[in-house]
């Protein structure tokens, strides 16, 4: 018999455990919709994109060139089937709302309902130091701790960054990911809207995150967000992203880039929660440099998508810096997540770690791709690369494709893979201490990702872990 | 000719290189590209330091002095031959260049 703990937490979880439809696969009406581009890509989309959002023209140069760029580049072959996605069968730019506020009371009623659903107001004045919500190409809130703005932090959408810090927008702008760094950042520099601007001045800790949730409502959109974050010396900085959309029986896309530039004794940790619908191709394109000194963490959750192809990246240039990428992907039924990290050390006595957990069940498959590289000249540089596969049932798949180059010999690099199931010994065990096999089960599985939750703010540890629980709901038996 | 420490090349005549142009050699096994960046002649080794493609058949941006690697878009600073953006993070290699008797000369190791 479940002692009382346990059954207060299925009691728990039985709300919970609605289906993503009901709590956020749903969707709301276009009808009060400012602006939604015919479907397609062209020069003239890109055009009236760039003319829309009324930009200076080094940027809709930047945006042409794109352009011609992901028109000349093949669709990647290796990863997941590209193929699938129709690019003439997307919305590029869809403008919900003609308004970006910084009072929720203001957002109009059908946005603020959905976000209120998603519990983004309530985060917000419980422990995030300011907000961003992006519904659709467009963000329609924004706003951060007053004290932090008198610091000097600036945390904007990104088109507003480019209105009012145009000159900081453009010293930092595609220089960590150029638009033909790959096919999918072409496409993003060419459509691009909306994202998060985090600039946080030298010194200053932003002691709790901040916060930016994505939302697509349109069935065949495409969100392409942009974000750029820039740490000065010995500032600190933990940002965080959250992502759904609703469940379509078409495909979505979405397409970000995120560069962070983490300067001399800095910290950057940047953490996302992706939970989109199961039609939504999420190919995301993030990188981060390290300098001297600097700390810089990626914790990368991937739990939703068809398909997620996305490898946060760590440049560490400066002498001593760290890097860290945390990596948990899970894959149910018809998903496939393709995710992992890479990190290059470029100078002496860095430090990194990459740890990847996945999870497969249902017929799902889950991939882990990295590259460590220990690059001429990066002497005394310690690393280490751990890969946990685990494989709910005979019909899953995992595969694992981690790439180690070294050109130092004094590099101290390890590397450790494991492939597991859940065992009857241990299923066994754990009923024998009063749980069902479904319990025990979602008990393993949430011990199998406990490193990658524990570094997580309690509120996002408990949401992912009973994410995990609803998508583990019904695997045995 | 060589001079001890280095190896002079003829490139071409000075005529041959007009602004906003790029001219790529051959010196034993490897290959130079040559630009003239609106008066000033730069040389760098056509080697993306990335991945080892070929770099000096990107666009060249004359007034800025830049060439863009074709294949990932690091943009390389011709005068000093640091990238200036990732994902190319090592330098790659210069030549001086001068011009003798109108004809355009490059001074390789």
């Amino acid at each position: 018999m479940a002692t009382p703990e346990v059954v207060a937490e299925k009691e728990s979880l039985a709300g919970i455990n609605a289906d993503y439809k009901e709590k956020f696969g749903f969707h709301d009406s276009e009808s009060g919709y400012a602006y939604k581009a015919p479907k397609g890509l062209t020069r003239e989309i890109v055009e009236s994109i760039s003319e829309y959002k009324d930009e200076p023209q080094w940027m809709r140069d930047f945006r042409l060139k794109s352009l011609e760029h992901f028109e000349s580049r093949p669709t990647p072959k290796w990863g997941g089937d590209l193929d699938q996605i129709d690019f003439d069968d997307i919305h590029y730019f869809v403008r919900a709302s003609e308004k970006n506020s910084r009072d929720w009371s203001e957002v109009p009623e059908d946005i603020k309902n959905t976000f209120d659903r998603l519990g983004i107001p309530e985060a917000e004045r419980k422990f995030l130091s300011g907000v961003g919500a992006q519904y659709e190409s467009e963000v329609v809130y924004h706003q951060v701790n007053e004290k932090l703005e008198a610091q000097g932090v600036i945390f904007t959408d990104m088109d507003t960054a480019l209105r009012e810090h145009e000159d900081l927008v453009r010293e930092y702008w595609a220089t960590i990911i150029p638009p033909n760094d790959n096919k999918l950042a072409a496409l993003n520099s060419a459509v691009w809207s909306g994202g998060s601007f985090v600039y946080v001045p030298a010194g200053v800790k932003v002691e709790m995150p901040l916060q930016a949730y994505f939302r697509i409502n349109t069935e065949n959109m495409g969100q392409f967000e942009r974000t750029l974050i820039i740490c000065e010396e010995g500032a600190d900085v933990h940002y965080i992203e959250g992502c759904t959309a609703p469940v379509y029986s078409t495909d979505s896309l979405h397409s970000a880039v995120v560069e962070i530039c983490a300067k001399p004794s800095s910290r950057v940790r940047y953490t996302t929660v992706q939970n989109w619908s199961q039609n939504v191709f999420n190919l995301v394109t993030k990188r981060a440099v390290a300098h001297e000194k600097a700390t810089m963490e990626w914790v990368d959750c991937n739990l939703g998508s068809k398909l997620t192809m996305k490898y946060p990246s760590i440049y560490l240039l400066g002498p001593e810096a760290h890097g860290e990428i945390l990596s948990i992907a899970f894959a149910g039924q018809g998903q496939h997540q393709d995710a992992g990290g890479k990190i290059i050390h470029a100078a002496p006595r860095t430090s990194s770690s990459i740890f990847s957990k996945s999870i497969s069940k249902d017929g799902g498959r889950s991939t882990y791709r990295g590259l460590l590289e220990v690059a001429d000249g990066a002497t005394e540089t310690r690393s280490k690369v751990v890969c946990d596969a685990l494989l709910l049932d005979e019909d899953s798949r995992s595969d694992t494709y981690p790439t180690i180059r070294i050109d130092e010999n004094d590099a101290d690099v390890g590397h450790e893979a494991t492939v597991s199931k859940i065992g009857d010994e241990q299923l066994f065990y754990l009923q024998s201490r009063g749980l069902d096999e479904e319990e025990a089960s979602k008990m393993i599985v949430n011990g199998f990702i406990e490193p990658v939750t524990k570094e997580l703010p309690m509120e996002y540890a408990v949401e992912l872990n009973r994410l995990i629980e609803l998508q583990m709901e019904g695997s045995i038996g | 000719m060589t001079d001890g420490t280095t190896t002079k090349i003829s490139v071409c005549p000075a005529s041959e290189l007009p602004p906003g142009g790029m001219k790529l050699i051959e010196h034993e096994d490897m290959k130079i590209g040559v630009f003239n960046c609106d008066g000033t002649l730069l040389a760098i080794e056509d080697r993306c330091s990335h991945d080892d493609g070929p770099l000096a058949e990107g666009e060249f941006d004359a007034a800025a002095c830049t060439i863009e690697c074709p294949r990932h878009g690091s943009l390389f600073d011709l005068s000093t031959g640091r990238p200036k953006t990732l994902p190319a993070f090592a330098p790659v290699q210069t030549f001086a260049t001068t011009v003798v008797d109108d004809t355009i000369v490059l001074e390789v190791p």
